[in-house]
C-alpha cells in the first residue's frame, strides 16, 4: 500500500509541478462543449438535449486518446523507465500504479467536468448519472487499451497519430456501449445490459495490460 | 561466500540482421571493478543493459553464482540517461529512488548530498542543475541504495575532477566493503586508487 502510495505521490507533485498542463483536457472540454453549444443552437432544444450525452462522450473520448502518449514518454525520456523495469519482479503492479496515476490525473477530471457540463447545458439528472456512470466505466478502460499503445510506440519520436490509430477501433466498443447507454436512459429505456458489458471489457483489459505493457515495454525499450 | 558475483556466459545480441555481441563471457568479481571499453557502436550499453535485465540477448545466460539470491535486486543501473526527475528536488529524487525500492532512510540521503559536495543545492530542482551536477545526483543514488553490484555507464563523462575524485573514493569504498562495479568507458582506463580490470568487448 505505502508503494501504491509513494507513487501516486511522486506523480501528483510532478503533474502540480508541470503547469498549466494538468487543466488541458478540461479546457478542452469546455471549450468543445461551448462550440457544440453555439453550433447547435438553431435545432430545437428537445433535439439538442438528445444529442447532448453522445456529444460529452465524444468529446471526452478524444480528449482522453489526445494525453495517452504522456502515461511513459517523460519515463522514457529521462531514463526512469530503464530502473523501473530493472526490477525482476512487481513490474506488473508498479505499470497498474502508472496507469491508475494517470487516469486520475487525467481522465477523472473530465469524468467529474463533463456531467456538470452537461447540467448547465440542461441534461436531466437521470441520463446525467447515466452519463458520469458510463465514464466511469469507460474511461478506465481506455487508459488501460491506451497505455499498451503508448508503451508499443514510446520509443518512436512522434508517436502520437500512431498511438492513435491503434487505439481508435479498440474504443469503437465502449464508444457503443457508453453512448447506447446514456442515449437509452435519455428516453428512459434498460441500459443494464451496455452497463454490464461495459464492466465486462473493463475487467479484461485489467487482466490483459499490466502483462501487454510490460513486454511492451520491454520490446521497446530493445 | 563465491568471490564471483555474476557469470556472463556466451552472450550474443543482434538487431535486424546485425551482430552487436559476438559471444561474449567474463565474470564479475566480488571486490573487483571492471571497464568495458570499446569505440562507439562497440555494444557496450547494449551489454549493460543485458546483465541490468533491461534488454533480453538473443542468445547467452547471465548466471548468478554468487550465493546470494538477491544479487539481481541489489543492482543499481546508471545508464546514458540519469534516471531523474528535472521537476523534482535533488532531494525528492533520492527520497523517491529509496521509496521505490522499499527503504526510507534521510540520514543516507544528507550523508550522499554531504559526499558529493550538493547539501546547498539539495531543494534545487534537479532541471535547473547543471549536466555534471544532474550526473552527480544520479551518483549519489548508489551511496543510499542497498546494493552489490553497480553498473555504471560512462561514470566519468560530465564530471570535474573533483567530482570524479569523489566518486573514485566512494567506489574504494563500496568495493572494500565487498561491493563490485561494472562500468563502460571509450579507452582503457588505469586507475591507482583501486584495481580496475579493463576488458574490451570488441575488436
Amino acid at each position: 500500500m505505502t508503494r501504491v502510495f509513494n507513487i501516486i505521490s511522486k506523480e501528483f507533485l510532478l503533474a502540480s509541478r508541470s503547469g498549466y498542463e494538468i487543466f488541458l483536457p478540461i479546457v478542452y472540454l469546455l471549450i468543445i462543449m461551448m462550440f457544440f453549444n453555439i453550433s447547435i443552437s438553431y435545432v430545437e432544444k428537445d433535439i439538442m438535449l438528445e444529442l447532448l450525452p453522445l456529444m460529452t462522450w465524444i468529446s471526452c473520448l478524444l480528449i482522453c486518446i489526445l494525453n495517452l502518449e504522456n502515461i511513459f514518454k517523460e519515463d522514457y525520456d529521462d531514463g526512469t523507465l530503464e530502473m523501473f523495469l530493472m526490477k525482476k519482479e512487481g513490474i506488473e503492479l508498479d505499470i497498474m500504479i502508472k496507469i491508475l496515476s494517470h487516469w486520475l490525473l487525467s481522465n477523472l477530471p473530465i469524468v467529474i467536468v463533463a456531467p456538470l457540463v452537461a447540467i448547465a447545458l440542461g441534461l436531466d439528472f437521470g441520463t446525467t448519472s447515466t452519463l458520469f456512470i458510463t465514464l466511469l466505466i469507460g474511461t478506465p478502460t481506455m487508459s488501460l487499451i491506451g497505455s499498451i499503445a503508448a508503451a508499443l510506440t514510446i520509443s518512436l519520436k512522434k508517436n502520437k497519430i500512431l498511438v492513435s490509430i491503434i487505439v481508435l477501433p479498440l474504443y469503437v466498443p465502449i464508444l457503443i456501449f457508453g453512448t447506447s447507454a446514456v442515449n437509452n436512459s435519455f428516453f428512459k429505456i434498460n441500459y443494464d445490459t451496455e452497463i454490464t458489458l461495459m464492466i465486462f471489457l473493463f475487467f479484461i483489459f485489467l487482466l490483459l495490460t499490466p502483462l501487454a505493457c510490460s513486454k511492451a515495454l520491454k520490446i521497446s525499450l530493445d | 561466500m563465491h568471490n564471483t558475483v555474476i557469470e556472463i556466459q556466451d552472450i550474443s545480441l543482434s538487431r535486424n540482421d546485425n551482430n552487436i555481441l559476438d559471444n561474449i563471457s567474463f565474470k564479475i568479481e566480488r571486490s573487483k571493478a571492471l571497464n568495458l571499453y570499446g569505440l562507439n557502436g562497440s555494444g557496450k550499453t547494449s551489454l549493460l543493459n543485458i546483465i541490468a535485465g533491461i534488454t533480453e540477448p538473443t542468445s547467452g545466460y547471465i548466471n548468478n553464482i554468487s550465493g546470494d539470491e538477491n544479487i539481481f535486486h541489489k543492482i543499481v543501473y546508471i545508464g546514458h540517461k540519469y534516471g531523474i526527475k528535472g521537476n523534482l528536488t535533488v532531494k525528492e529524487n533520492l527520497s523517491y529512488s529509496l521509496h521505490d525500492n522499499n527503504q526510507n532512510n534521510d540520514a543516507l540521503i544528507s550523508n550522499a548530498l554531504d559526499i558529493y559536495k550538493m547539501t546547498d543545492l539539495k531543494n534545487r530542482l534537479t532541471k535547473n542543475l547543471s549536466h555534471g551536477q544532474q550526473k552527480k545526483v544520479s551518483l549519489m543514488k548508489t551511496l543510499i541504495l542497498d546494493s552489490l553490484l553497480w553498473i555504471i555507464d560512462e561514470p566519468y563523462s560530465a564530471l570535474d575532477n573533483k567530482s570524479i575524485e569523489i566518486f573514485n573514493t566512494t567506489v574504494k569504498k563500496f568495493l572494500d566493503n565487498g561491493g563490485s562495479l561494472l562500468m563502460t568507458s571509450h579507452s582503457e582506463l588505469k586507475n591507482s586508487l583501486f584495481a580496475l580490470d579493463n576488458y574490451r568487448i570488441k575488436q
